[in-house]
């Protein structure tokens, strides 16, 4: 039993890195254009469907999908700001129903494409096995990507705080205007900031597609959960939706096996309470 | 973050001071027009159209909802169906504990809807703007998961069926869609007419202050938060009446009603609108047919027609900009 909660809680592991990255492009694109991207699950299902396409049994196909995956990711995210840019500074209701329309056009689009049933992809043949861990076997793969999403997070965390590029993202956030008033060029700083918040996301779902395979209404089930990362990590700081994404992967799946009636109430208790506590004010990228 | 308010036009039902007579009639014929034609809808069209017609009643009470946050208060939500679905539960629960009667129903729902707004308003009204959107969806989302794993209340995923409703205890239940349809529009009738004496009480207009400038609303004494706390329920209790004449039309309730899609299509209703209820209700209408008439013969691409629909509202302000400084480049 006590292995079976270890080897689900690792399951809580992926699955919270993988909300983790999606809900780190999410708060990018929040962050510097002030834009909720209700449209940031169909990001995250389009890469799933490029993992399902061009991913095969080798480790090449899923190197090339990645690639694929972040070039598309970082295109759809530099679109986005571009198609936001009209919207900006006219209030958050225009741009929800502008990202709600995309994701009401993706959804059609995918299911035209790709048929409303789930799709299986499965992991490149080198990483298909399972490695033993004390007496029980875990998939290569969930494992690989776990390392994978951590050192991502630990690459995003330096480069915000520590890198030349992270000091203007921040300033960009904090204040554009003033930021602007000292020579950063904030348009390139919210230009590369959507794009990387675009190919976190799309990269998210082609690394990720073995784990959440692709199909309707993942989209929605992803946007849900990155969001609440967001809100709980508050938003701006890295480590704080770190700790979110890993808490939620942990409700969405020690809590279901070991609490299945009380697991919904849990991740919405937990919210209330973030949002009891947390001040009314929302603070700016300060991670 | 700085409370930020949405740019919506404070245009309401209520009538400014001088508004043209003449305006002001044609309003009213209007309006006259519409109540007619909607009357005398089930006597032309099929069985088939009348549901329809139920589900667009649906949906421009929801959209009432929505827009008494929206437009009103300047609170874009993204989460109403929740508080439909509470509604449409209680409603739903009612009906087979043996209590059919409609009316009872409605009132019951729109209390349990009051009451879930109510429980929430702490935690969703400390936010504002971006926020907003975000902890509304949230919630909504959550809402339906909780709706979809309580399975010994609200019967998981498959959801609940219900009976058909009667109008006064001993009369026979509402089967055929005609009739159904003329119950679900006496009962928005009265909701509208409650909504347009909450538009010209001083709540609308603290809520309307509220929207354009909080901090000199609060520092003119105003008890905004205990405003917001006032609207936000009535438009909950708005959103369970809603739920409510989703039973009686559809005789049937699941988590698939309170998905993200349905408080998205209230919204956009309700921005379709600009602030104004009529404007919300019409929206309403014409985005059920849109989606269930027109969308019906494009092969199943009815969502592409709807979020087209959300992408021509969104971009509205920026498209007639362009036009207008077209048309009069064009004319100098």
């Amino acid at each position: 039993m006590g292995v079976t909660y270890a080897v689900t809680a690792l399951d809580g592991v992926a699955f919270g890195l993988l909300l983790f990255v999606v809900g780190a492009g999410l708060m990018l694109i929040f962050g510097v254009m002030d834009v909720l991207n209700l449209a940031h699950g169909s990001l995250f299902l389009g890469g799933a469907y490029i993992g399902y396409l061009l991913g095969g049994s080798g480790l090449l196909d899923l190197a090339a999908a990645v690639a694929a995956g972040a070039v598309l990711g970082a295109g759809g995210g530099v679109a986005l700001g571009l198609a936001m840019r009209p919207l900006v500074g006219h209030g958050h209701l225009e741009q929800a129903l502008a990202t709600l329309g995309i994701s009401f056009v993706a959804a059609d689009a995918y299911t035209s494409g790709f048929g409303g049933a789930p799709l299986p992809v499965n992991p490149p043949e080198l990483l298909a096995g399972t490695v033993t861990l004390g007496r029980h076997g875990y998939p290569t793969y969930r494992l690989g990507f776990i390392i994978v999403a951590a050192l991502l997070a630990v690459l995003l965390h330096l480069t915000i705080t520590r890198s030349r590029h992270g000091v203007l993202l921040r300033a960009t956030v904090a204040d554009p205007a003033m930021a602007a008033a000292t020579g950063i060029n904030t348009r390139m700083v919210q230009t590369l900031a959507m794009a990387a918040g675009g190919a976190l996301a799309v990269t998210a779902g082609v690394l990720g597609a073995p784990l959440l395979g692709p199909a309707p209404g993942v989209d929605t089930t992803v946007l849900v959960l990155s969001l609440i990362i967001v809100i709980i990590g508050g938003a701006g700081s890295i480590p704080g939706a770190l700790v979110a994404a890993l808490l939620v992967g942990q409700v969405q799946t020690v809590g279901v096996i070991a609490a299945p009636t009380a697991a919904p109430f849990a991740l919405l208790g937990v919210l209330l309470v973030v949002l009891t506590i947390r001040n009314r004010a929302q603070p700016a990228v300060h991670a | 973050m700085t409370p930020t308010t949405v740019a919506a036009p404070a245009t309401t039902d209520t009538p400014p001071q001088r508004v043209s007579a003449t305006s002001k009639a044609r309003g009213a014929a209007l309006l006259a027009v519409a109540l007619l034609g909607a009357v005398a809808l089930p006597a032309v069209v099929d069985s088939y159209t009348a549901s329809i017609a139920s589900t667009a009643l649906v949906l421009a009470t929801l959209a009432m909802s929505a827009q008494i946050v929206t437009g009103l208060a300047g609170l874009p939500t993204t989460g109403q169906a929740a508080y439909l679905g509470v509604g449409a539960y209680t409603a739903a629960l009612l009906a087979n504990a043996g209590l059919s009667n409609g009316p009872a129903q409605l009132v019951a729902a729109a209390a349990s809807g009051a009451a879930a707004a109510a429980v929430t308003a702490p935690f969703v009204l400390r936010s504002r703007g971006t926020a907003f959107l975000m902890v509304t969806f949230a919630v909504g989302e959550l809402a339906r998961t909780v709706a979809s794993k309580w399975a010994t209340v609200t019967g998981g995923d498959d959801g609940l069926q219900a009976p058909p409703v009667t109008i006064w205890p001993g009369t026979a239940p509402l089967r055929a869609e005609g009739y159904i349809y003329l119950y679900l529009l006496g009962c928005f009738l009265i909701l509208a007419a409650a909504v347009a004496v909450l538009l010209r009480t001083r709540l609308a207009l603290v809520l309307r202050g509220a929207a354009d400038h909080e901090p000199r609303l609060g520092a003119l004494g105003h008890h905004v938060t205990r405003s917001l706390f006032a609207g936000w329920t009535a438009a909950g209790a708005l959103a369970g009446a809603a739920g409510a004449l989703l039973i009686a039309a559809n005789h049937h309730v699941s988590p698939a009603d309170m998905h993200l899609d349905m408080s998205a299509l209230a919204l956009l209703a309700a921005a379709i609108g600009v602030g104004t209820m009529r404007g919300a209700v019409a929206g309403a209408v014409l985005i059920v047919v849109v989606r269930d008439l027109i969308g019906a013969e494009t092969g199943g691409h009815a969502l592409t027609l709807v979020g087209l629909a959300f992408l021509l509202t969104a971009y509205r302000r920026p498209i007639t900009a362009r036009l207008r400084t077209w048309t009069a480049r064009r004319r100098a």
